[in-house]
């Protein structure tokens, strides 16, 4: 049965459930509700939590750990033999589980006889065949060994999902029984539905921190693996990014400052860019703007924020790229030839910038907003103009959320990758030269996966330590916006 | 007015008392008539004080005085108010330069988010009257003890001004106005979260600033009203019901809504 109708049953006798809690409770006062510690509706969903959770966990925790027992047992039917030279015991099940997975496709189609599926002494060549015909595998060649794991793999499966479905459906309705007889007038089924929800809103939050957490360790390990192939002084402090693939040959060069400094360098551009257009449109927008401009501008200026950033990319390679060419480039307006070509960091960072533009006045300009209006009428009480009361009221006040705006904008300039691939090249360089084409973090965490790379070599695993060293840059920023804030959290509230 | 030789002596002398002429004047927030033509003299080194019953409109005409109202989107104003003889609303007025002469406190006390010496100087630092750091000490202590919450705060005068009681907080917010040094001072109900030995210095404030400079304070204690002011306006549902000398209000009103307010009938 799949999972999916066992979960609607699962529901439907939650349904139930609730429907016979209401019932019970509602005939033990003899349909007086006065009488009932809570609401009848509480003692429905009562039940229907009662329900919902043990099965459900069940359900959640038999789906994890199925596959990790049939692993093991099937692994004993694979011989030594069959784990070639520079492979492992995991390459050969996952193929084996691909095999499964293809065995029970084709049965389901129709494909396959299903006892073929599960004979043991089926001709391996047989069964291959089968399925390449169905179209589940591309080469025939598999071993016998192999399909003869797969088999088992889908005959264990099949029999766990079967004894899956039964013990759920018994716990679902043991837990129904249980919680419809709990249903009597003195139960205080309200305060156990506080509880429920409770639950629920504190496993949502788990699941947000243990992906986070899961996501890290991702990050760690692999990162951890990238260190063993290749020496961490090497990509700490080696002043060059030369990566070879594997096709080439030769050794390759995976120092990381060059492109941290990019990344630094074009970030830096774009709030330089960012943080006064959009601080200042914020302050105009909230203190000077009449309620139609703002209605007009502040929509617009969001707009900015919706445009893709492959469209920012676009514009910076065929608009802003040229056109400082056209000034600083041979030729150009300033007589000055500082600039190659349309690729350089003041470009990616110009246009950067003009994509953060939103971030930073749309925020500050809630955060302005917020800034109470009896602050500004103490301070024209005391005479004060208008920008004096901006300048020495307002801004302090709001300074918090604005140094915040300004981080969460270096972090999407840190994070951003489309307009640097195309407005700032690819070329990693360590220069302080803005007219230089640059490249950052994560255009090359791109081009490191791209293309027929394999996963193992050390040009591809250094996309993790790469992911590693931007998740701790970010993480500091984040630290850092969150000491700010708190230094001088403790003057405003 | 000196050139109008039908005025008699005593005529002059009387409007030359009057700080603030309030002619007619009718304030609207969107379609809520909230002020409706009230006509007012405001003397000069005296003390006026507002009394009414809640939302009768006694701190929106307190702002029309400092064109405070200026900051409220739908505020409008009509009529005409005088100070010294100059139309405060006429164009040539910069309403900063006014409200650095028309000080005001705020019914809810507003410090800013800076520390107590930093909000008590903020008017005197924008208005340059320091000439240098010891001059600026000097005024914030005077002012703070004017504000009779010197001796509570003198030790942590870095201290957020955020930081202190409601009552406090209000105090340091009458030193903030006092220490601007205004020729007309308006208090909205100043002493509301104030203890009675509290209460009784800020009364010794407004008696003692009263020798040079005229004073309208807002207020919902009978008392207090009846202590410290020589006038007493009544204002009922936007209108200026009554006005005159606090013991004539007091013990003789003319008007029966006045009556039925002070003697707790109404309000
Ligand atoms: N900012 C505003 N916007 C719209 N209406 C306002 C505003 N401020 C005051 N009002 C209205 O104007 C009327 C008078 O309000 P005001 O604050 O002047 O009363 P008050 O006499 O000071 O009352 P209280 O003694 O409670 O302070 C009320 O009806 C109020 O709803
Ligand atoms: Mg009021």
């Amino acid at each position: 049965m799949p999972l999916i109708w066992l979960a609607f049953i699962v529901l439907a006798v939650a349904t139930l459930g609730y429907v016979m809690g209401w019932r019970r409770a509602l005939s033990t006062v003899g349909g007086d509700a006065r009488h009932l510690h809570s609401l009848p509706s509480y003692y429905g969903w009562n039940v229907f939590l009662k329900v919902v959770v043990p099965a459900f966990g069940l359900m959640i925790a038999w789906v994890l750990i199925q596959p990790l027992l049939i692993d093991r047992s099937v692994v004993q039917l694979i011989p030594e033999t069959e784990v070639s030279e520079g492979s492992n015991i995991g390459l050969v099940m996952s193929e084996v589980r691909r095999t499964a997975q293809g065995i029970t496709a084709a049965v389901a189609q129709g494909d396959m006889a299903p006892d073929m599926a599960t004979d043991a002494n089926a001709d391996a060549a047989e069964v291959a065949q089968v399925l390449k015909d169905a179209g589940q595998i591309v080469t025939s060649d598999l071993s016998p060994a192999i399909v003869q794991g797969a088999q088992r793999y889908v005959e264990l499966s099949s029999f766990g999902n079967l004894l899956m479905s039964i013990a759920v459906l018994a716990v679902g309705l043991l837990a129904m029984a249980w919680a419809v007889r709990e249903s009597t007038p003195v139960f205080r089924a309200r305060n156990v539905v506080e509880q429920g929800i409770k639950a629920l809103l504190i496993a949502a939050a788990s699941i947000a921190i243990l992906t986070t957490i899961g996501i890290i360790l991702s990050l760690v390990f692999n990162t951890i693996e990238f260190f063993r192939l290749y020496p961490a002084g090497d990509f700490f402090f080696l002043l060059e990014w030369a990566p070879s693939f594997s096709g080439r040959g030769g050794a390759s060069s995976l120092g990381v400052l060059p492109l941290l400094w990019g990344t630094v360098y074009i970030s830096i551009v774009a709030l330089l860019v960012a943080v006064p257009i959009g601080l200042f449109s914020a302050i105009y927008l909230s203190e000077y703007a009449s309620p139609r401009v703002r209605a007009i501008a502040k929509p617009l200026l969001e707009v900015l924020a919706g445009i893709p950033t492959i469209v920012y990319g676009l514009f910076a390679l065929l608009t802003v790229g040229p056109l400082l060419v056209s000034v600083f480039g041979d030729g150009g307006l300033l007589g000055v030839s500082w600039q190659g070509g349309g690729r350089a960091v003041i470009t990616a960072g110009l246009v950067m910038g003009i994509m953060l533009i939103p971030f930073v006045s749309s925020l500050s300009d809630d955060i302005i907003n917020a800034v109470p209006q009896a602050m500004r009428d103490g301070s024209y009480g005391l005479g004060a103009t208008q920008s004096e009361t901006i300048k020495q009221v307002v801004l302090p006040a709001a300074l918090p959320g604005i140094v915040g705006a300004i981080l969460l904008a270096a972090s999407r300039a840190i994070g951003e990758t489309m307009i640097v691939v195309l407005g700032a090249g690819a070329a990693a360089r360590l220069s302080l030269n803005p007219f230089e084409a640059m490249t950052t973090v994560t255009a090359k965490i791109v081009s490191q996966l791209t293309g027929d790379s394999d996963f193992a070599s050390p040009e591809a695993l250094v996309a993790f330590a790469l992911g590693m060293t931007l998740f701790l840059l970010t993480l500091g920023l984040n630290v850092f916006a969150l000491y700010i804030v708190r230094k001088y959290r403790e003057q405003y509230d | 007015m000196y050139d109008a030789p039908h005025m008699t002596e005593s005529h002059v002398t009387a409007a030359a008392d009057v700080k603030i002429a309030a002619r007619n004047v009718q304030v609207y927030y969107g379609d809520n008539h909230a002020i409706k033509d009230v006509n007012v003299d405001i003397q000069d080194k005296t003390v006026t004080a507002f009394i009414g019953p809640s939302g009768c409109g006694k701190s929106t005409f307190l702002r029309c005085l400092n064109r405070m109202n200026d900051t409220i989107d739908v505020a409008r104003i009509e009529g005409d108010i005088r100070i010294d003889g100059q139309d405060i609303y006429d164009k040539a007025v910069d309403p900063v330069q006014l409200r650095a002469k028309v000080g005001m406190v705020f019914q809810k006390p507003n410090p800013f988010p800076k520390s107590i010496y930093d909000n008590v100087a903020y008017g005197p630092r924008i208005h340059g009257l320091a000439r240098n750091k010891a001059e600026l000490d000097e005024i914030v202590e005077r002012s703070l003890r004017r504000g009779a919450i010197w001796d509570e705060v003198k030790d942590r005068l870095n201290a957020p001004g955020t930081g202190l009681s409601g009552g406090q907080q209000q105090r340091l917010c009458i030193a903030r106005a006092v220490a601007t040094e205004p020729e007309i001072l308006l208090m909205d109900e100043p002493c509301s979260a104030l203890d009675p030995i509290a209460t009784g210095q800020i009364e010794e404030l407004i008696d003692e600033l009263r020798r040079n400079y005229a004073l309208v304070i807002v207020t919902h204690s009978m008392q207090q009203a009846a202590r410290v002011s020589q006038k007493t306006a009544y204002f009922h549902l936007g209108n200026l019901v009554e006005y005159g000398d606090t013991t004539k209000i007091f013990t003789n009103p003319e008007d029966t809504r006045t009556e039925n307010y002070i003697t707790g009938r109404i309000g």
